[in-house]
């Protein structure tokens, strides 16, 4: 769409961008400044150290915990992204029996409170490997593979209402003239329908997967012995002291993270270039 | 299009670096030292190669965990939970894959009424003469069929001293709205159901198991009243805000207490400002105790785990590290000496302080507390 | 829209295998990971709470009458139910104009901006409530801000202010990525049309752009206030935990309390669904109503 010209409006809304960003960033300036302090509250400017990014690289619990958490986040939301783009479509585009009642369960996800999913899962778990010990004789323990299983569970409803919404305001007319010339619905969706929802659908992945990272009590009650995740760590931590070495390990997932964003945008563009 | 598959390059390339990284670290295990005595009694045959212990945060000085492992050759993973009831519904729903559980006092009894945990082999655990006798045979286990002690404490009162020169004697200090007008906000009360009424009970002369209605209304109405004075109800981070100065009054377990005096290993240092007190209208005690669930097939090896934190110089060690109190008698001595000085201090009972201490017990009537504490924050 | 997309009859066949494959994997987990504990929690809803914290299966309905009978637990829900509404308002007001900011960007600064909002939530939630108190504590940021102005200093955190905060602060992204969703769909040449029919800007807006959005906000509002309506631990932090919301009242009587109320704790969580999923689905059909 054309860039309008700059105008009250525009500088208006630049205005309330830059504000919100300085709302957003304003907590991450305090956290990344304090991964530097010598005040182990990491409440006060008491002068500069690098002690806590040593800390925190000696702590291997920590960075399994961390490593486990991108993992787990990475899986889920790879898995909920596919299943819940199918969903839906299928709510969009199609009328079948019984869809009024799958809409009602997919919203289940995002109105039952956490703590009685977390408990409702831990008894799915429990009952399903009993079960298995019993007809095979191998008893299954929790760990990763049943923490990725409940988060693609909680974040497959968020992808879904993320991606209706592109679905919604989608112009039928597109895929009808594909159809028209010819390409059958993979084509069509491939070539038309796919790239014009992609904002949706990324949208509603980068949702989830800044909800998995962040879930405390669901991995809390589905994590098993010896697989410890980052948000149950912290935690943890809050009991006795959280010290600068987590905002040491913010700051560097920060770093990544924004690195990352920034490789890819020069990659892409050097690409466009060649 | 072009952005499109810009996005989709960006998610694909960070998903790519997670991926990379993503694989879970193995802690190397280190081979059981052969040159070992095998003259203590035992079995190394017997032991298993790992041990799954379901611990309270940050309540074992993890360097025992290494020594253990040096000696015995058996590695131990602790993981951990913030309240009984967390821990007690992932055991109940059946194979968490735990050998050992902390729970506190009521819980053991919860938890063995329940079937969940396993009988205590006494031939096992020759160091169990060094607990203190007065701490065994407790309402919730009789003759520790299920249950050994690990660490206890008490609930009293934390405070700067600069702040109460003359040092705090009553409950009043916490309760009386004269006296908290002068330090308004920068009071905390744990955020417990059972400890805060508990509280508000023995101010007004009650047991804290109390649970008519006269005495539940009285202090409810004595709760509500606290509320605006206090900065929070803060059960966790207790010790850092008054080690901080954040809070200059505090009703605090005594290890909490005695890390804000102490600091915390590495984590923070402590301030030599802070004491704690038993108010002379009494206050509660609790302890944390060791049990083997019932579903652990390392049952031999829990034992030995058991005994092992239960030397004398070992269980000094982690006291000094933990900060709560010891029940092995034969630790105290060797505990070091800036712990025996707040020891002597205050922050554990002697004889006297016993006397005004109680127990919380929990029953049927137990839900009048659930009904208090809601009543207290839904104003 | 029968059949979205296919026209030939013959392809019904071929439509219908495609729905299936479409649900299958989802039903599955949906079905698997919540329909069944739905059930459950149900059963336990109408079911007796025993003296260790097992639930005794004796029908009863006796749960309800509490949870709608006593004015604490009613409290509570127009509490929480109040902060979720308040959060979802500003949520919405500060973030409209951010996606539309982001949508009228060139695409080369779409995605980086997109990023940009969500980066900051990729760091613990813990450590970012923590960041907060030290910006709004007495000896903060804005405290020492405001002193310097000459003006007194407030006592910013714990309150009610601070709570507000930190919701609007981690809710936000919730609200933006929907609307952006929606926008980025949206044709601006509609607005050009409808100024050269003479309509205002203003005008244009209301009646043209909020409309044809409308999904994109029904569902943000959803994601930002469910969440927002169950949440406790925000509230306990940077509020002091001097009172109760629905989460903490579910959190107790699950997990917190001796002995814990599981019965008492899954008639408030079928409350809770049962208003949330009404309000919800009214709240889309109003919506979808708006734009035709």
């Amino acid at each position: 769409m054309a860039r309008q010209a700059p105008d009250a409006g525009g500088l208006l809304l630049r205005l309330h961008t830059g504000a919100t960003l300085v709302f957003l960033y304003a907590p991450i300036v305090v956290l990344v400044v304090f991964s530097f302090t010598s005040d182990s509250f990491g409440v006060r400017w008491t002068g500069f150290t690098l002690q806590w990014y040593e800390r925190l690289f000696r702590d291997e619990r920590l960075i399994g915990a961390t490593l486990n958490t991108l993992l787990v986040a990475t899986i889920s939301t790879v898995i909920a992204t596919v299943i819940g783009t199918m969903l839906a479509f299928a709510m969009e585009r199609y009328r079948f029996r019984g869809r009024t009642g799958l809409e009602a369960l997919l919203y289940v996800p995002i109105v039952i409170p956490e703590i009685v999913m977390a408990l409702a899962l831990l008894g799915f778990f429990a009952l399903a490997f009993g079960l298995i010990d019993a007809w095979f004789g191998v008893r299954p323990v929790m760990g990763l593979a049943t923490v990725i299983i409940a988060h693609v569970a909680f974040t497959i409803s968020f992808v879904v209402v993320v991606v209706r919404t592109s679905l919604k305001s989608f112009d039928l007319r597109l895929e009808e003239a594909a159809a028209d010339l010819g390409a059958d619905p993979w084509q069509t969706f491939r070539h038309i329908t796919l790239p014009l929802i992609l904002p949706g659908i990324i949208g509603g992945a980068l949702l989830g997967f800044t909800l998995s990272l962040d879930d405390f009590i669901i991995t809390f009650f589905t994590t098993g012995p010896g697989t410890s995740l980052l948000p149950v760590e912290v935690y943890g931590q809050v009991k006795r002291a959280i010290t600068p070495k987590i905002n040491a390990l913010s700051t560097l997932m920060l770093v990544a993270s924004i690195t990352l964003v920034f490789l890819s945008q020069f990659v892409q563009r050097r690409g466009r270039t060649a | 299009m072009k952005q499109l598959s810009r996005f989709v390059l960006i998610v694909a390339s960070l998903m790519l670096l997670v991926a990379c990284g993503g694989t879970a670290p193995t802690t190397p295990t280190a081979a059981p030292s052969s040159d070992a005595p095998a003259t203590d009694g035992v079995d190394r045959e017997q032991l298993a190669q790992e041990l799954r212990v379901y611990n309270w945060t940050d309540y074992i000085d993890p360097a025992l965990l290494d020594a253990f492992e040096q000696e015995y050759g058996v590695r131990v993973i602790v993981d951990n939970y913030d309240a009984n009831e967390d821990m007690i519904a992932k055991v109940r729903a059946g194979g968490s894959g735990y050998d050992i559980v902390v729970p506190s006092d009521y819980a053991v009894e919860t938890m063995w009424r329940d079937d969940l945990l396993q009988e205590i082999n006494r031939t096992w655990l020759p160091n169990l003469g060094n607990l203190e006798p007065s701490l065994l045979d407790k309402y919730f286990d009789p003759g520790n069929r299920y249950s050994v002690p690990y660490m206890y404490g008490i609930t009293g009162i934390a405070y700067h001293r600069s702040a109460f020169p003359d040092g705090i004697t009553s409950w009043a200090a916490l309760f009386d709205p004269v006296q908290l007008e002068r330090v308004r906000g920068q009071v905390s009360m744990l955020d417990d159901e059972r400890e805060t009424p508990g509280a508000a009970l023995r101010y007004l002369g009650h047991s804290l198991n109390a649970t008519d209605a006269a005495a539940i209304a009285e202090a409810t109405a004595l709760l509500q009243a606290q509320t605006e004075y206090l900065a929070a109800y803060n059960s966790s981070d207790v010790n850092r805000k008054l080690s901080s100065g954040e809070y200059l009054i505090a009703h605090a377990w005594s290890g909490q207490a005695m890390q804000a005096r102490n600091g915390l290993g590495d984590e923070f240092a402590g301030n030599p400002e802070i004491a704690f007190v038993i108010p002379n209208e009494g206050g509660a005690i609790w302890m944390d105790n060791m049990a083997i669930l019932k579903e652990s097939p390392n049952a031999y090896t829990a034992h030995v785990f058991i005994d092992f934190l239960m030397r004398p110089e070992i269980a000094a060690q982690n006291a000094g590290y933990i900060g709560y109190l010891t029940p092995n008698a034969a630790a105290l001595a060797l505990l070091p000496d800036s712990i025996k000085a707040l020891y002597a201090e205050g922050f554990a009972p002697d004889a006297t302080v016993m006397q005004r201490l109680e127990w919380m017990v929990r029953d049927e009537q137990s839900t009048v507390f659930t009904e208090l504490w809601t009543a207290v924050k839904g104003q | 829209m029968a059949i979205g997309g296919i026209t030939a009859a013959g392809a019904r066949s071929g439509a219908r295998r495609r729905l299936a494959m479409l649900l299958a994997p989802g039903l599955f987990w949906l079905i698997a990971f919540f329909a069944i504990p739905l059930v459950v929690v149900l059963a336990y809803s109408v079911a007796v709470p025993g003296p260790t914290g097992r639930v005794e299966w004796r029908f009863t309905l006796e749960n309800y009458q509490r949870l709608f009978g006593e004015t604490l637990y009613v409290s509570a829900y127009v509490r929480s139910l109040w902060v979720g509404l308040l959060t979802t308002l500003i949520c919405l007001v500060a973030g409209y104009p951010l996606a539309l900011f982001i949508v009228r960007q060139p695409p080369a600064w779409r995605a980086a901006l997109l990023f940009l909002i969500l980066i900051p939530f990729w760091t613990n939630f813990l450590v970012r409530t923590y960041a907060w108190m030290i910006i709004l504590s007495n000896n903060g940021i804005v405290n020492t801000a405001i002193q310097s102005l000459g003006l007194p200093r407030q006592i910013l955190y714990p309150g009610e202010g601070a709570v507000l905060v930190g919701l609007v602060y981690g809710q936000l992204p919730f609200m933006v990525l929907p609307l952006v969703a929606a926008l980025d769909r949206f044709d601006f040449t509609l607005m050009e049309a409808a100024a050269d029919l003479g309509a205002s800007r203003r005008r244009a807006f209301w009646r043209i752009m909020l409309p044809l959005t409308a999904p994109g906000i029904a569902a943000g509002s959803v994601l930002v206030f469910i969440p927002t309506v169950g949440q406790f631990v925000v509230s306990d932090l940077l509020g002091g935990a001097k009172v109760d919301f629905l989460g903490n009242l579910l959190q107790r009587l699950f997990t917190r309390s001796n002995p814990p109320n599981w019965p008492l704790g899954s008639a408030m969580a079928v409350i809770f669904m049962v208003v949330l999923t009404v309000a919800i689905v009214a709240y889309f059909r109003a919506t979808a109503e708006e734009r035709r």
